[in-house]
């Protein structure tokens, strides 16, 4: 590499690195000293070493393994179904969007809605004597399930982060296939190809890449999920709907163990981090 | 003329900005929202009014946002935040705040003014920590025209001896709310409940608002508290694994399973199940007594009265807010001034007149018998059947509400049966409150 | 033809429906009077109302939506452009050049797994430190820094995308990078900048904890200011006005994504005309 490439390169990394550093440099610092140390709201000034003994609390909480467990089903279930629908719905009702764009803003209003209030909305619409939804099941069929009892929360907490953030889905998949060059699909026609092997053959492959990267984000995105199931249900029943967010939340906040709850945060950074180790060499296959 | 209101209002204003940068005023940190804010913004005016009080140590107030707001406080009082010199204290949260605070003297007329079962609710290791300001505890409420319905029918005196034989193994006898026991509470709850009884004129007998919420444990705290049950004995020996919560708990997690409160309710918490009464398909429920006036109005026909009795008597949980002094404050001596103030009867009063809800010492509740009778009850209560679970004011008191919410709720929702809910439960409190 | 656009409509409709439910029903709670709420939960309303729109929009000592409004718009445009900018140099240097794809990119993106709020000790010791507490300056920063990750991802694959031949057609030219950074890469991107700047914006505004822990009074975003009003009388939630500030909280946003969707299938249509 010349050397003016890497004043280039560093010119061009910059401002990203130092940003972070001005922002996170410290608090990180800090949270790492927190996470092995024995650290109260008592102790922040005073955090006495401890070595790797919040790592080893951590590891033998079951409440963290269940965290864990229901943040990576949560994340997966919603991620797939969010894409599934987003791109079913992208690819149906694209002539229909390029000749209305307000169809699509109709579409999207729900993830422009704070997740917070999402939460608020559905504990008042759900609600069995006060929400709409049970109030017209009652009337049509004098029954209605019980959306937040035990046995259906985690059902109901998927549907409701499905149908908020379908749209992101969609909305990207929409601009996917918007790009995928008009003649493509006359060339197409013309050769009498039908509409649905129009998309196996030609828009999915061409969409593939915007396929994995909105998997990837709505699966982060489910697995980090806090404030809808907070505001809705909390931690649930027996801590049955605590994620991962929930749980170091409440572990930092309201049990004030700062220490045990930095721990896990920075278990679940250095997991992330060797698995997403894997996701620039996918960038550079399609670079390439 | 608008245009003049305009500038009158933009000057003022402008005049305001610059007195609030320029004076180290004292600044209050109120519980927001509701008749506490309501009756803290009178008592304020009085006293900023007060000819003799210096520009310096008049009294700003500040008020954030209800949800989250103790999670906010934690963070604030732990990075020492000059924000405020006074701050909200609850009884459960004394013990955690209190290493950033400071202790205060309060004024000569307080122990008459309040009594000392209230000034309790404000003290943490023998030192007095905040003013009482308001003083929660329990009613229950009950559908009085159901009631005396049922009082009056045999048939249906019958019905409800038959539920009682089956479910709980004994006839029992439909009594007047005031006589109950937990017993008669569940009696009556499922009686009540359409998918036991169909000829119930309300959908669920009771409602419980058992989502995982600290809140939700202190409602259901009278419950064994009455059969005897505490969180540690005199020597500190953590007791929770005891009958007493093993009765209350099997109890109510009768009444869950036998779908006498709504299926959802492991869900519900205040707004909720007010909302589950509201409707009119509730029989009765044991609630804070702040929600009188909305269920009241909701259903008129409602009548209170001190939770159901056990065993070992009746009680109710009480606890209080409070305020207290911010170690990092930056005016303490107008802060302390104000705060002794606020523990005078004068203060006091207008505290009450103003719709705030302090617990009074019954003298002192006497001279507002006409104002507010409602003040009259509640001091009655708290003095009769208020109590305060051993270790409820220690340091991770908070922190044992939380396991036993986690706990207890997973236990009702068939998470997990009761002995391990009772396990977890006593080992984490062993740990929390050494 | 026209039998299957039908279907479509009809699709839509559902669609629409279904996922704006608890928006549609919200909207219409807000028009309800209080009393209503509790006894109708239909979608009917029995005595369409004003009041609680009147009440969130009404200015009093404690309560001021606008101020809220201006502070959430304040802090979520500093929250949303700032990653934009140090984010689009890093994703050219790490496509064409592969500068911190190893470290860096997966760093970066990780932020997003994580509760953030774990650094809310720290940031507020720091940040009173510094003078940043209850500003809307740090509450912008921070923000930033939740929306790092998202951009990052997606400014990257918007480098990506674009063709390589371009790019060397115009170094062919002899374009210095700068150049090339502004009059090639720049424009191409324009239509993921405005799609990362829109989901920027509203996460941004959306954002609860860091509103709450972060500022007292003066910098209060809208999402932590419209939670004031819920508990306005009494402990409970007073749904009604609850939903009327919900709407009102919500309207920036929503006009802003609406208006800047228009933008977006605008330069499509344009890149495809030119192309």
């Amino acid at each position: 590499m010349t050397p003016r490439r890497s004043v280039e390169n560093a010119l061009l990394a910059g401002p990203l690195v130092l940003f972070l550093l001005a922002v996170l440099g410290f608090p990180t610092l800090l949270s790492l000293i927190y996470g092995f140390s024995e650290t109260s709201f008592q102790t922040l000034t005073t955090p006495q070493f401890s070595g790797l003994k919040n790592f080893r609390d951590v590891a033998a909480d079951p409440a963290f393994w269940q965290a864990a467990w229901f943040s990576l089903r949560f994340g997966a279930i919603t991620a797939l179904l969010q894409c599934g629908l987003g791109l079913a719905l992208a690819v149906y009702l694209a002539p229909l969007a390029r000749r209305h764009g307000w169809t699509v803003a109709i579409l999207i209003i729900p993830m422009i809605v704070a997740p917070a209030m999402m939460g608020l909305m559905y504990r008042l619409v759900l609600h069995e004597f006060a929400g709409p939804v049970p109030h017209y099941l009652y009337s049509w069929f004098g029954w209605s399930p019980s959306f937040l009892g035990p046995a259906n929360v985690f059902k109901t907490v998927v549907v409701a982060e499905t149908l908020q953030w379908t749209p992101f889905a969609f909305l990207l998949f929409l601009t996917a296939c918007q790009s995928i060059p008009e003649d493509l699909r006359e060339a197409a026609a013309v050769d009498g190809t039908r509409p649905w092997r129009l998309f196996w053959k030609i828009e999915l492959p061409l969409m593939m890449p915007t396929v994995f990267v909105a998997l990837f984000i709505r699966f982060i995105d489910g697995f980090r999920v806090f404030d809808n199931i907070y505001t809705l249900v909390g931690a649930g029943p027996g801590g049955s709907t605590t994620s991962m967010s929930i749980y170091i939340y409440e572990t930092f906040l309201r049990r004030g163990e700062i220490g045990k709850a930095l721990a896990a945060a920075i278990l679940l950074f250095a997991t992330a981090f060797v698995v997403l180790a894997a996701a620039p060499r996918l960038l550079r296959g399609r670079s390439a | 003329m608008t245009f003049k209101t305009c500038l009158h209002a933009s000057v003022a204003a402008l005049a305001m900005m610059a007195s609030g940068a320029v004076n180290a005023e004292v600044t209050v940190l109120g519980w927001p929202g509701g008749p506490e804010e309501t009756a803290l913004r009178a008592v304020t005016e009085i006293y900023n009014a007060r000819p003799d009080l210096a520009a310096e140590n008049k009294v700003e107030l500040l008020f954030t946002s209800r949800d989250g707001f103790f999670d906010k406080l934690q963070v604030d009082l732990a990075a020492g935040s000059t924000a405020f010199d006074i701050n909200l204290i609850a009884t459960y949260s004394i013990g955690r705040y209190a290493p950033f605070m400071e202790p205060i003297t309060l004024s000569d007329q307080a122990g008459a003014v309040f009594g000392d079962t209230v000034l309790k609710t404000m003290q943490f290791d023998g030192a007095q920590y905040g003013v009482p300001t308001d003083l929660s505890l329990h009613f229950l409420y009950y559908r009085s025209d159901l009631i005396d319905a049922l009082l009056a029918d045999d048939a249906a005196k019958a019905k409800y001896s038959e539920i009682a034989m089956k479910h709980l193994g004994k006839a029992m006898e439909p009594k007047a709310p005031a006589d109950w026991t937990w017993e008669d509470f569940v009696a009556n709850a499922l009686y009540f409940t359409q998918s036991i009884n169909p000829d119930s004129p309300t959908r669920y007998g009771t409602v419980i608002q058992a989502k995982n919420l600290l809140f939700n444990m202190m409602v259901f705290h009278s419950w064994p508290r009455s059969y005897g049950g505490n969180w540690m004995d005199d020597a500190g020996a953590i007791t929770v694994d005891s009958e007493a919560f093993r009765t209350a708990l099997s109890q109510a997690k009768m009444l869950f399973d036998l779908g006498a409160t709504p299926p959802d309710s492991t869900s519900y918490e205040y707004a909720e199940a007010n909302a589950a009464y509201a409707s009119g398909q509730v029989a009765a429920m044991v609630q804070w007594n702040a929600a009188a006036g909305e269920l009241t109005a909701a259903q008129a026909a409602t009548g209170t009265s001190a939770p159901p009795a056990g065993p070992d008597g009746r009680f109710t949980h009480i606890h209080g807010l409070g305020l207290g002094l911010n170690k990092a404050a930056e005016n303490k001596e107008g802060a302390i001034a104000f705060l002794q103030w606020l523990s005078t009867e004068e203060a006091a009063l207008a505290y009450a007149k103003a719709g705030g809800a302090p617990g009074l010492a019954s003298e002192t509740a006497a001279k507002l018998a006409a104002d507010r009778p409602d003040l009259v009850q509640v001091g009655e209560y708290a003095s009769t059947y208020g109590f305060v679970m051993n270790g409820g004011t220690s340091e991770n008191a908070l922190s044992v509400y939380e396991v036993q919410a986690k706990e207890f709720t997973g236990y009702w929702a068939g998470t997990q049966d009761l002995d391990t809910a009772l396990k977890n439960t006593a080992a984490a409190m062993t740990d929390l409150l050494k | 033809m026209k039998p299957r656009m039908t279907l479509r409509w009809i699709v839509f409709a559902i669609a629409a429906f279904v996922m704006n439910f608890p928006v549609l029903a919200t909207l219409i709670t807000a028009f309800k009077p209080p009393g209503e709420v509790a006894r109708n939960p239909s979608l009917w309303i029995e005595a369409p109302t004003l009041q609680n729109f009147a009440a969130v929009l009404t200015v009093s000592d404690r309560l001021n939506v606008y101020h809220y409004l201006w502070n959430s718009t304040f802090a979520a445009l500093i929250g949303a452009v700032l990653p934009m900018v140090v984010a689009l140099p890093l994703a050219w240097a790490m496509v064409r050049r592969g500068v911190g794809r190893g470290v860096l990119f997966p760093l970066v993106v990780n932020l997003r797994a994580l509760p953030l709020i774990i650094f809310a000790i720290p940031l507020y010791m720091m940040y009173s430190v510094v003078g940043l507490l209850d500003t809307r300056l740090g509450l912008g920063l921070i923000l930033a820094v939740v929306n790092l990750p998202l951009t990052v991802m997606l400014l990257v694959n918007a480098v990506a995308e674009i063709p390589a031949e371009i790019e060397e057609a115009a170094h062919m030219d002899g374009a210095r990078l700068p150049r090339l950074l502004f009059k090639v890469v720049l424009p191409l991107c324009r239509p993921a900048l405005i799609t990362t700047f829109i989901f920027g914006f509203i996460t941004a505004w959306n954002e609860f904890l860091f509103g709450l822990m972060l500022t007292t009074r003066d910098a209060v975003p809208v999402t932590v200011g419209a939670s004031f009003f819920f508990a306005t009388s009494g402990g409970g939630v007073q749904w009604g006005m609850a939903a009327a500030v919900m709407v009102v909280a919500a309207l920036p946003p929503l006009v802003l994504g609406l208006v800047m969707y228009r933008r977006i299938t605008g330069s499509m249509v344009a890149g495809a005309v030119k192309g």
